[in-house]
């Protein structure tokens, strides 16, 4: 329907679309160079790559429904590919992002070929397993990682020659990527590849009698996501300059599950406002000190308690936002539940 | 068979065991529920911290820095039950009792409650390691023969066989295990012939957090040190030996927990500290790739 639309009103979408943009792009650093601190720069630039992990995720998570405990050692496969192309063979950035998104996805792949089959709880243990494990080869591989003292990259981010130095402008460089990666997911989650996977995460053996290859599409699902997570990972990287097994822990996978949680399973958007949340609320609640991580939790429990589908679920984003919005916004009269 | 290894096979018992109590609570717990207790390293955690404080407060002898550890563990319990896991059995049918979202929003709700109760204690105590006062330690070494064994491990395996034994008196010979045991079985069933649901969830959460909880203290005086996040790695390999054993045979998982302590302990004659780690993770991703059923399971009909 959205893509009939677009196609019906392609004015309108270009005008939502640049809308967004110029929020993400000129707005936003706009606003924060006028509070003029660089350190909300930095909290800008990773809620942008939490905001892809959260994404990527959702992919997996909530349109197909596995339940991923180790998201976050993708991440860190495709920061530490990034970080050791770049500081033991002085790669340029453009290539070690789309390789570290490789390889984080190629390692999805090889994880999801043989535990495809599991489902629900099983599946989720064994995600929560593959990420302890690829978190103590990072912590103990010390001849090649470095072990705990992590990795460094002196080089800034290069692109064609131009040297990308400034806060300012890693932040466009990571918004830029953000929302490519952003869209591609949205554009993978509404196409009949994204409709396969819901209908596998409702009912797998309904899906399998109707054609669907299910445990090949869980594996592209998976290697899809995982993929968004490496480039990620290489974004942080390369923008933060420097990494350490201690941001790839059973810790940040659960913060990327809360955000998706908090947001609503199987939505996008509220994937994204989960992580915009998640990554403000401890910014905004600075005086609560070291209790962040507990606002991190109460949020996930009561938002799990209170609002099971999520701040924008699945019904509401796509389906309220197709019906509603988009007759309102085509300038139809019939608004309301068809 | 050499001394050595002899020594570590008998350290590796006495981890297994520690395994093997924090396993038995997560078994319960899914055989009463049908649901992951993510929150049962916390458990564990706030055992040993209950037992500190006693300690630092008061003092008191050994036997009672344990008694209150159990206790701790079973309030503790109570108290997750009722926060974590009451507010989603509103539905107790059973197509929700067997629904995904409603077993998976149980499971977020203890990964949630996990994450709150490690950083209160967090808050309260600091991140760094607390110390055990000397006179509390227990590795006194107590030659046995050629064998130099130390106390901490007597008292490990001493009373977790005790509770073990007890466990299964009160599974078996108590009107609160056969409930237990019927819900597990069949939990409508159960319902209809007029057990009360509620009070033996309670009921579990206490038994199995109990046992979490006094696994804390033991290793807390064992090792002599305390610190908020030591739930984790013990229970995710209490978890590893859980789903080895089909996640609801209580003596699977006791078997698996013991080979994962062994195995373990002898793995770290090849391998450094920080990879020893790796034996459990990949006997977790064998068994599931393997046995998706547990090698002691198969029994239980996976919906």
């Amino acid at each position: 329907m959205t893509d009939t639309n677009m196609k019906a009103h392609p004015m309108r979408a270009k005008l939502l679309t640049a809308a967004i943009l110029l929020l993400v792009l000129a707005v936003v650093p706009a606003a924060l160079s006028a509070i003029g601190k660089s350190y909300y720069m930095q909290v800008a630039n990773s809620a942008l790559i939490f905001c892809i992990l959260a994404a990527s995720m959702n992919l997996i998570t909530g349109t197909a429904g596995l339940l991923c405990l180790g998201h976050a050692a993708f991440f860190g496969i495709g920061a530490y590919t990034a970080a050791l192309l770049a500081s033991n063979y002085g790669l340029p950035f453009l290539v070690t992002l789309p390789l570290s998104g490789l390889a984080a996805g190629l390692a999805g792949a090889m994880v999801a070929l043989p535990t495809m089959r599991l489902i629900s709880i099983y599946f989720a243990v064994a995600t929560l397993g593959v990420g302890e494990i690829i978190h103590v080869t990072l912590l103990n591989w010390v001849s090649v990682t470095r072990g705990p003292m992590g990795v460094q990259i002196f080089e800034p981010i290069t692109i064609f020659g131009y040297k990308f130095t400034s806060l300012l402008s890693i932040y466009y460089v990571t918004a830029v990527l953000a929302c490519i990666s952003i869209y591609l997911i949205w554009r993978m989650t509404n196409s009949y590849f994204g409709n396969a996977l819901r209908s596998v995460r409702e009912d797998d053996q309904c899906a399998e009698a109707m054609g669907i290859n299910v445990i090949k599409l869980k594996i592209q699902a998976f290697a899809a996501s995982t993929f968004f997570a490496g480039i990620a990972g290489a974004i942080m990287a390369h923008s933060v300059g420097y990494i350490s097994p201690d941001s790839f822990q059973f810790s940040e996978s659960i913060l990327i599950l809360a955000m998706v949680v908090v947001g609503g399973l199987g939505s996008l958007p509220g994937g994204i406002l989960g992580a915009l949340l998640l990554i403000m609320l401890p910014e905004a609640a600075r005086g609560l000190g070291d209790m962040r991580m507990v606002a991190v939790g109460v949020v996930m429990f009561l938002s799990i308690l209170l609002l099971p589908k999520g701040i924008l679920g699945e019904v509401s984003a796509i389906q309220m936002a197709r019906r509603q919005f988009n007759a309102a916004w085509n300038g139809r009269q019939s608004v309301g539940w068809k | 068979m050499d001394t050595y290894y002899l020594m570590q096979v008998i350290n590796g018992l006495s981890v297994g065991m520690i395994y093997a109590l924090i396993a038995i609570g997560f078994t319960l717990i899914f055989g009463v529920l049908n649901v992951v207790n993510f929150a049962h390293g916390e458990m564990y955690t706030l055992g040993a911290f209950a037992g500190l404080v006693c300690i630092n407060a008061f003092g008191s002898p050994l036997a009672i820095v344990i008694l209150v550890a159990l206790a701790g563990g079973a309030i503790a319990g109570i108290g997750l039950e009722r926060i974590a896991f009451k507010p989603f059995r509103r539905f107790q049918d059973e197509a929700s009792l067997k629904s995904r979202a409603m077993r998976e929003a149980t499971l977020l709700s203890s990964l949630a409650v996990s994450i709150i109760i490690k950083e209160l204690i967090q808050h309260f105590f600091g991140a760094e390691m607390q110390t055990i006062p000397g006179q509390y330690l227990l590795n006194n070494p107590i030659p046995v023969g050629p064998l130099s064994l130390s106390s901490g491990q007597f008292l490990i395996l001493g009373s977790s066989i005790l509770m073990l034994g007890g466990l299964q008196y009160v599974l078996y010979h108590t009107r609160t295990g056969l409930s237990i045991r019927a819900i597990s079985n069949n939990p409508l069933g159960a319902k209809y012939v007029g057990l009360s649901v509620d009070k033996t969830i309670i009921a579990t959460f206490a038994v199995g957090s109990m046992l979490g909880g006094a696994a804390g203290i033991m290793v807390g005086l064992y090792y002599g040190a305390i610190f908020p996040s030591m739930g984790f790695a013990p229970s995710i390999k209490a978890f590893v030996a859980m789903v080895m054993g089909g996640l609801s045979s209580i003596p699977g998982a006791v078997i698996c927990a013991l080979i994962l302590g062994v195995c373990e302990a002898l793995a770290t004659n090849y391998l450094t500290q920080g990879w020893s780690d790796m034996v459990a993770y990949s006997f977790l991703i064998i068994t599931l790739i393997f046995f998706p059923q547990g090698i002691f399971g198969a029994r239980r009909e996976r919906v």
